[in-house]
């Protein structure tokens, strides 16, 4: 048990010396794309305390990515808020607008859930052309600056590490156990005293709050340039598929998954033969496929699987 | 504790890599990226995949074009290297491309890139960079209306972005004519795409129908990867309206579904089709298809020569000369079909090299944009015979002349010119 936790403690701190290492050793453009990666994994992360913890199902965190990222364009173009504010501000929204839709998750389970959520991601995209005053409809909102690569890079990784300690203090205690009980056995956990309501719409909240980050990132990512397009049901797929490759249930799975969403799409595209021109998708596809077959349970799958063989 | 370090290192990388890139940045900005003595770098992003990938022609023809300039001396003796990236025709995408593009290949200039939606999302990030971001392969108005002031798409100027084809609203006022002129107190149903593609389209007819614009019975949009049966709702939707005349304001794709659905459920308003799918493959396409679409009387417009009614034209010959040398069979093919796509990527790189020549020797990207908004191409050998490209301070549009076109022949037809050229148009 203690060498378990020394052992995590030095994977942190590897972690954290890696990256806070490279800035002196990558180019401009190369940090951004790490950059990209640290977006996604507060993502990931988000969708993991609710998928993967908690076991509900949700397609449609790119809803709340696009709450996130509205908020933070609309901020800075009408009242050049400090950008800094504006992630905060995004949480707080749609950690409130978590909560809110986390009601139909009491009433909804499994692919009933899946459905309303995918419904999410498909209408919350269109509000815009409704408001389109406020939110500046199909041409978007511009916010008023925009941030250079390292800046991004740094904001990233240090909402990350923040959320990423965030998440360990709750799924370590208390609540993350009720969590768990509640992916387990929702009867059992009832009989033991826990409220499924109260946890449920908790961690629908939590996971919004972090999808909404990212998505104020995601926005800071495109040049400070929120649109309709950009939070297509495309990129709550690409969540799910990070949570998928991260594995459910495993805080450092989550770092794969981010990478593999983060990366892939960018890298994919210097594949010789089919690269540039033809098929970022088909190398995405065929990855994800690869990963599947190979790896059911994910990187955190594969992590258990070694600490087993080591044990053995 | 770990946490706490964890949070520290980063914040420490941070705070040393902010000043290392400062000091970085101060000792960079002598010359400009992506030109050196002997080449030139430029870069676009474009749908290779997914909904809009029938354009992919466009970029083939571009470098097909530069191929031709490069074997015959180059630029100055400059080469033009011209790198595409494929964005799928998805803005959430395309910024990702284009910074790679700008801060990896460093490229001279963002030359042609596709789409509506994929420039707005990158316009802000090269604007504010100085980047040119030129002969962008849209005609939204934007592009036009941007230049000097803040205008309905952004609160600030654009200076770095210009377009080339004929804008998008303009093109639909010269339907608005035709209908007006030609139908009478027609019902129009109109078809379009929904986004800012489709509404420009859809603004442009109305403020051509002006008081008639209660002509227009039904309007319905359709989404960007919509199925064909979901067009043919629409189709049966106008129709249940009480619409004769059919405007279709889409990309070519679902141009296609709504060409193929307009016959199968029987079907025969007065229809007119932007000419971005006013592509004779892609009226082929949807002639072939099961059951074949009824094409005859279709009308669209054109600023661009044909390689199959005009092929005499001595710019004709001289693009099928490019595309063969190319040796690509499915652009041979496409070409000798009439893809009108690949006329306009040789148009627009055509104007690109002018571009470059009256920029001079000494390339700068202000040189660039100077001579872009300089313009005044008589000679043009890819556009309409007699359509000029021009700009000035006063006209940020380089194209604002149209023909109409008719569809006959049947399943084996082509777009027939007739009457005027409208001039103007925007």
């Amino acid at each position: 048990m203690r060498n378990a936790r020394s052992a995590s403690v030095a994977s942190v701190l590897v972690v954290a010396g890696v990256l806070s290492a490279l800035p002196f050793v990558l180019s401009s453009y190369n940090l951004s794309l790490v950059a990209q990666v640290g977006i996604f994994f507060v993502a990931v992360l988000g969708l993991n305390i609710l998928t993967g913890y908690t076991g509900q199902i949700s397609i449609g965190h790119g809803a709340f990515m696009a709450i996130g990222g509205y908020t933070t364009a609309v901020m800075s173009r009408d009242h050049h808020t400090n950008l800094v504010v504006t992630m905060l501000m995004a949480f707080a929204i749609c950690f409130a607008v978590g909560l809110l839709l986390g009601l139909p998750a009491l009433r909804l389970s499994g692919a009933y859930l899946a459905l309303a959520t995918f419904a999410l991601a498909v209408s919350v995209p269109l509000l815009p052309l409704k408001w389109s005053k406020f939110l500046g409809g199909r041409d978007g909102v511009e916010a008023a600056r925009s941030v250079s690569n390292v800046w991004l890079y740094g904001a990233a990784w240090t909402a990350s590490a923040i959320l990423f300690a965030l998440a360990w203090l709750i799924l370590r205690g208390r609540v993350g156990r009720a969590f768990r009980a509640v992916r387990d056995s929702e009867i059992a956990a009832v009989a033991s005293g826990i409220e499924l309501p109260v946890y449920k719409t908790l961690a629908f909240g939590i996971s919004a709050a972090y999808a909404g980050v990212a998505g104020s990132l995601f926005v800071l990512a495109t040049n400070g340039f929120a649109a309709p397009d950009e939070f297509g049901i495309a990129l709550s797929l690409q969540i799910l598929i990070g949570a998928a490759v991260a594995g459910l249930g495993s805080l450092w799975g989550v770092l794969a998954g981010a990478a593999f969403v983060g990366l892939l799409p960018s890298v994919s595209g210097s594949v010789p033969v089919i690269g540039s021109q033809h098929g970022q998708d088909v190398v995405f596809g065929a990855a994800v496929v690869l990963v599947m077959l190979l790896l059911p349970g994910g990187f955190a799958g594969l992590l258990s699987q070694l600490r087993r063989l080591k044990r053995a | 504790m770990a946490v706490n370090r964890r949070k520290l290192g980063v914040l420490l990388g941070v705070l040393l890599a902010t000043a290392a890139a400062g000091s970085a940045a101060a000792a960079s900005h002598s010359s400009t990226p992506g030109v050196t003595k002997k080449q030139i770098v430029i870069g676009g992003t474009f749908p290779y995949t997914g909904q809009a990938a029938l354009y992919k022609t466009i970029p083939a023809a571009e470098q097909a074009y530069y191929a031709y300039v490069n074997a015959h001396g180059g630029v100055f003796h400059r080469k033009i290297k011209d790198i595409t990236l494929d964005d799928a025709y998805d803005p959430s995408k395309t910024p990702g491309q284009t910074k790679k593009l700008v801060e990896h290949d460093h490229v001279f200039a963002i030359v042609g890139s596709l789409g509506t939606a994929p420039i707005l999302s990158t316009w802000n990030y090269l604007n504010k960079r100085k980047i040119p971001q030129v002969l962008v392969a849209t005609g939204d108005a934007y592009w036009g209306q941007c230049v000097r002031h803040k205008c309905p798409a952004s609160k600030t100027a654009k200076p770095w972005t210009m377009g080339w084809q004929p804008d998008y609203p303009g093109e639909a006022k010269v339907y608005a004519k035709y209908i007006l002129k030609n139908k009478p107190g027609a019902k129009i149903g109109v078809l379009f795409q929904n986004d800012a593609y489709g509404q420009n389209y859809l603004a442009g007819l109305k403020a051509g129908l002006g008081s008639h614009k209660n002509e227009i019975v039904d309007t319905e949009s359709y989404n960007v990867g919509d199925s064909a049966q979901q067009i043919a709702a629409h189709l049966i939707a106008m129709r249940t309206h009480g619409a004769d005349t059919l405007a279709i304001f889409a990309t070519p794709q679902p141009t296609i579904f709504a060409l193929v659905d307009r016959t199968a459920i029987g079907w025969n308003p007065l229809t007119l089709v932007n000419n971005v799918s006013a592509n004779r493959v892609f009226e082929l396409a949807a002639a072939g298809a099961q059951p074949g679409a009824d094409l005859n009387g279709i009308i669209s417009t054109t600023y661009l020569a044909s390689a199959t009614t005009q092929a005499n034209l001595k710019g004709m010959k001289l693009a099928k000369k490019i595309i063969d040398a190319t040796g690509n069979q499915a652009l041979e093919q496409a070409f000798a079909e009439g893809d009108g796509n690949i006329v306009y990527g040789l148009a627009s790189a055509w104007t690109f090299v002018d571009a470059l020549h009256h920029a001079g020797k000494n390339l700068t990207r202000a040189k660039l944009m100077h001579a872009l908004r300089n313009m005044k191409e008589t000679h043009n050998p890819f556009v309409y015979p007699g359509m000029t490209v021009k700009t000035s301070k006063k006209r940020n549009f380089p194209m604002e002349q149209l023909k109409l076109i008719r569809w006959s022949g049947g399943k084996t037809g082509d777009w027939h010119a007739f009457g005027k050229i409208y001039t103007g148009i925007h």
